[in-house]
């Protein structure tokens, strides 16, 4: 077991995760690994737990049972330091969170510079960098409530690059936004997949799950139902569960 | 703000002038002490007289005892015909009548009593030295003349005067309710009359310092008791009920009980708006009441409120962190017995309990302990307030600082707080209105402040009117100038963002 932990193309590895809400279980027995620059995509019907499973990897939400271990540390360690490890675990939320009392370039500066990772000065440079790779360098002084949800949502994914994340975490990115603005947002998501980056994606875009993700997850009934590649997952489908969701969905 | 302002002080005039054009007051009913049953009697809380009008209040004849604060305040409500009589001691109604020609009072005396000094029942040294002196002063005709300066035909002949070259050693502190003329009057801003000579002339004898205390009359044995002072001298008559709380000195003077009317005869217009200004606000230089008390409110006002955004930061933060992370239980736990008192308790109750059992014995500055109670009356109320705007920003913005691996002090500091300040700034100026406006109690501890200034006016005058007026209008333009700049500070905070 540890030896498989130790070793260093292993970024993620979930253990009997398990997750109860009051008496609801969401989640029981979820076991997974994520190695360097997989791009996982995670699908299933509302209510699946497919996002909880995501918050648990960086502990936001606390996990009733199971472990999760990030590059070999076990975060469910009470005695393990969350806050370093998250610095190193992106996150792009639904609702794209930005900080609406500061600037675009605020709010991807905040967290390098406040845990003292670059200096204001990298910091700056740094900020612009994502920005015009985001497409956005013009906005880098504007407050977010000037902009629409599709540049809301490319600050925020530059926020979390900002840190040189190992890993990202894309909760049902799209979701929030107008049908217009889902193209810019997952053509940035695909250009970063391209670049080597590992990631995770819930999403309800199933032909961008087909076409990005090099593998495919099926959430349902408190556990991962179907796992393979996107091809053989959407083409083959083994479990009625999964048939009758892509009936629905395709 | 400008068109409120002005409809506000359109309100004001119209007040004015519908006081000043009032029909006059209804005529004189009461002739002799038989007729004062069934009638609306006015006394002072606490005195000879309260006690022995009482006794009508349940002879079935529909009779109403009114208690005043002070013997002014019954004076006053006669004039107005509020009440019908007021029964009190004979020299302040002999000053009374003095100043106001309407009124008079009936030959018939209601009753005889003595005058003593209360002392606490803890301070048989203290009584005995009293005493002492009381018997010299009595046998070498100070206090004769102390008396015969007030009252007579030889008024103002014969001063006190301290001898000189008195060594004194500590100091003593009398309670008095200084509305009772010729007992105990301001007159200039100073505290005079027959019980600050004499008890002037005991503290000579005795070689100490005297200070002179006035606070609400029932309030003086509460005083004495506690150690606020160490006697109290208000012409107060030594009465079985009072025996069981307090020991008296031997008694310096016997007083009567008297009546006081309308007199029919006399009753007539009193002067116009511009004269009762100048009789309110200029003779004596009498606006320097008003100008102290707004001295003092706003300084109480000012830094109670500093202090009250200090707790309520505190208080605030503790809470929400308890709420969001379900640490700090024992600090949850304090709060919120804080929050429970003081928001469960009337503002005025807790001044009185800071001031007279919290620091009953020590020898403090009334302003520090108004600062006190209202600091932590408001920091109870602010910290809500703050919570509020805490727990009303999208749970969202904490992950998305936490995801970045921010530590959740920083995550308050340089997200949640920035926007939680926002969001409750009108509440928060709110909470400043009132609690500007709730120092106006502080005269409940005897304080100068901006409405026990207009009081103090209003005592020396017997014009409620004007005083009043300009106490209010005084408050509304504090409030009027704060909501200016609060609106001012709420622009520029959210132009930040647009």
């Amino acid at each position: 077991m540890s030896d498989n932990n130790s070793n260093d193309n292993i970024i993620l590895k979930v253990e009997g995760l398990k997750k109860v809400f009051g008496d609801h279980v969401v989640l029981e027995n979820i076991n997974t690994t994520v190695k360097k620059g997989e791009v996982i995509a995670i699908i299933g019907p509302s209510g699946c737990g497919k996002s909880t499973f995501l918050r648990s990897l960086n502990l936001l939400e606390k996990p009733t049972e199971g472990h999760i271990y990030f590059h070999g540390t076990d975060i469910t360690d009470k005695n393990v330091n969350i806050n370093k490890l998250r610095e190193k675990i992106g996150m792009v939320f639904q609702h794209f969170n930005l900080f609406p009392n500061m600037t675009v370039k605020k709010n991807i500066m905040l967290a390098p510079v406040q845990l003292k990772l670059m200096s204001e000065e990298e910091a700056n440079k740094k900020a612009l960098e994502l920005l015009e790779r985001v497409g956005l360098s013009d906005k880098a002084d504007t407050y977010p409530n000037m902009l629409s949800g599709g540049q809301k949502q490319r600050v925020a994914i530059a926020r979390a690059m900002a840190m040189n994340p190992d890993v990202m975490l894309f909760d049902e990115p799209t979701s929030a936004l107008d049908p217009e603005m889902v193209g810019e947002v997952l053509g940035i998501i695909k250009e970063l997949a391209e670049s080597g980056m590992t990631m995770l994606i819930v999403t309800h875009e199933m032909g961008f799950a087909k076409e990005v993700a090099n593998r495919c997850m099926f959430f349902a009934d408190t556990k991962i139902m179907e796992e393979n590649t996107p091809k053989e997952l959407f083409e083959n489908p083994q479990t009625p569960r999964l048939q009758d969701f892509l009936s629905k969905v395709l | 703000m400008r068109k409120y302002m002005l409809a506000a002080l359109c309100c004001i005039m119209s007040l004015f002038i519908l006081t000043g054009c009032k029909s006059s007051v209804p005529e004189n009913t009461v002739f002799s002490v038989d007729d004062l049953s069934g009638k609306k009697i006015g006394v002072q809380l606490g005195t000879t007289g309260d006690t022995l009008v009482s006794d009508y209040e349940e002879d079935g004849s529909g009779t109403v005892v009114e208690r005043y604060n002070k013997g002014n305040d019954a004076i006053l409500a006669l004039k107005q015909g509020k009440i019908d009589a007021v029964v009190i001691d004979v020299q302040p109604a002999q000053s009374f009548v003095k100043t106001n020609s309407e009124l008079m009072i009936l030959n018939e005396e209601f009753v005889t009593e003595d005058y003593a000094m209360c002392i606490s029942k803890n301070k048989p040294e203290l009584k005995a030295s009293i005493n002492e002196a009381l018997n010299v002063i009595k046998a070498n005709g100070t206090l004769d003349k102390i008396i015969d300066n007030y009252i007579g035909e030889n008024a103002g002949k014969t001063p006190y005067i301290s001898p000189d070259g008195v060594k004194r050693n500590g100091t003593l502190v009398m309670a008095t309710n200084a509305y009772f003329k010729p007992y105990e009057y301001y007159d200039n801003g100073k505290i005079v009359g027959i019980d600050a000579d004499m008890a002037q002339a005991v503290a000579d004898y005795l070689g100490m310092n005297l200070k002179i205390e006035d606070m609400e009359f029932d309030s003086i044995i509460t005083a004495v008791q506690s150690g606020k002072a160490d006697f109290g001298a208000a012409g107060m008559t030594v009465t079985a009920e009072r025996l069981k709380n307090i020991d008296f000195s031997d008694t310096y003077t016997t007083s009567k009980q008297v009546v006081i009317v309308r007199d029919n005869d006399a009753i007539k217009n009193s002067g116009n708006v511009v004269e009762k200004f100048k009789n309110d606000f200029l003779t004596d230089n009498r606006y320097q009441f008003v100008l102290t008390g707004l001295k003092n409110t706003v300084l109480i006002a000012f830094c109670a409120a500093l202090m009250g955004i200090v707790i309520g930061f505190v208080v605030a933060v503790i809470r929400s962190t308890h709420d969001k992370t379900g640490t700090l239980k024992i600090g949850n736990f304090i709060c919120n017995l804080y929050l429970t008192i003081i928001r469960g308790t009337p503002t005025m109750v807790q001044l009185l309990i800071i001031y007279y059992v919290i620091f009953g014995s020590v020898s403090i500055n009334k302003i520090l302990v108004a600062i006190l109670a209202f600091g932590i009356n408001s920091g109870a109320y602010v910290a809500e307030i703050f919570r509020s705007g805490i727990m009303s920003i999208d749970n969202g913005q904490f992950e998305a600082a936490s995801s970045l691996g921010l530590s959740y002090k920083k995550t308050f500091i340089y997200v949640i707080l920035p926007q939680a300040f926002k969001n409750v700034l009108p509440a928060l100026a709110n909470e400043f209105i009132v609690l500007l406006k709730e120092t106006s109690i502080s005269g409940y501890i005897g304080l100068t402040d901006l409405t026990r200034g207009g009081d103090i006016i209003r005592s020396i005058t017997y014009d409620a009117m004007l005083p009043l007026l300009v106490v209010a209008l005084v408050y509304l333009v504090m409030v009027v100038i704060l909501s200016a700049l609060v609106k001012k500070l709420e622009r520029r905070l959210r132009s930040n963002e647009r």
